[in-house]
């Protein structure tokens, strides 16, 4: 039994002395990726669905932008418009929600009310001179895991290809 | 609701006939302040004879005359700390975006009920005894025209 603990024990220094296997692996096409990598984008993903997509893309081990900042909510229909320009407001450079697919809502229509928020946030911020595209929203199923993952590097993209918002 | 079921008829053939009394000669005079108001509907739903309704546009102005302190304070605050300038103009509200929408106050078919006092959460409407008296009634002024 000792000797097998005396064996076992050098096994975690030896792994650590290792260098560390790169969380983003070189070549993932995500973009101007070094350029970005201090933007903040804030998730708003629904329980019932895109945080499952989520869950499962981070049990895969997919690699994931590292600007993305996930929030659990009950349902996309929870967020208000109030919940997306705060977290604008105090340092996220892009905000989206990811929810059911139209017609699956797990509270018939959250998602669809979520949609056309972000629908009138768009307008919102076009009218005061902001970038539109800073505000989405994608639908998506449970098992779409493929789907989250290529939402969020299309997010990461959009960001990145914008200046950094300015706060006065 | 404070009409009983005679007045809503009344007020009902009021609407429809498209003769409804001027505000200030009946009942209460309605006194709106549009920075408090959420645009919930309640008012548009209780009134009687529609002089309350919502459009589908939503001018962002507004939002930065709402009080500090409430919910559209604090989002005309997280609005403007990212705006690059003054809001351009009303904006489009869609279908299912309930609480945007501005309340357009019809004073011609108002009878001064007070029902959209009574249901408004937030104060933006009140009714009051009449201040003014622009149009006094026909009768009255027949009155006093007499020796």
């Amino acid at each position: 039994m000792s000797a097998e603990l005396a064996v076992a024990a050098p096994a975690p220094a030896a792994a650590s002395a290792a260098p560390a296997a790169p969380l983003m692996p070189a070549g993932e096409p995500l973009g101007a990726e070094a350029e970005t990598g201090e933007r903040t984008i804030v998730a708003f993903l629904c329980r019932e669905c895109a945080y499952s997509a989520a869950d499962a893309a981070g049990n895969a081990r997919t690699p994931l932008p590292p600007t993305i900042r996930t929030v659990l909510v009950p349902c996309t229909g929870r967020v208000s418009p109030l919940h997306v320009l705060s977290a604008l407001a105090e340092g996220a450079d892009g905000v989206y929600l990811a929810g059911c697919l139209e017609g699956q809502c797990h509270h018939r229509v959250g998602n669809l009310h979520a949609l056309d928020r972000v629908a009138f946030l768009r307008e919102l911020l076009g009218s005061v001179g902001v970038e539109p595209e800073r505000v989405a929203m994608f639908t998506m199923s449970a098992a779409d895991t493929p789907r989250f993952v290529a939402t969020a590097r299309a997010m990461h993209a959009t960001i990145a290809r914008l200046p950094r918002l300015r706060r006065g | 609701m404070p009409l009983s079921a005679r007045g809503r008829r009344i007020s009902g053939e009021l609407a429809e006939t498209g003769a409804p009394v001027s505000p200030g000669v009946m009942g209460c005079e309605v006194v709106r302040r549009p920075e408090l108001c959420v645009g919930c509907g309640r008012c548009v739903a209780a009134c009687p004879t529609g002089a309350m309704s919502q459009d589908g546009w939503f001018d962002p102005a507004v939002l930065y005359a709402a009080p500090a302190g409430t919910g559209r304070g604090d989002l005309a605050a997280a609005l403007h700390r990212i705006a690059r300038h003054d809001p351009s103009g009303p904006i489009r509200v869609p279908e299912r975006v309930l609480t945007f929408r501005a309340v357009v106050f019809d004073a011609e078919r108002c009878v001064g009920c007070g029902a959209c006092a009574r249901a408004c959460p937030t104060g933006a409407v009140a009714a009051g005894p009449v201040t003014s008296m622009p149009t006094p009634p026909r009768a009255l002024a027949e009155m006093g025209s007499r020796p």
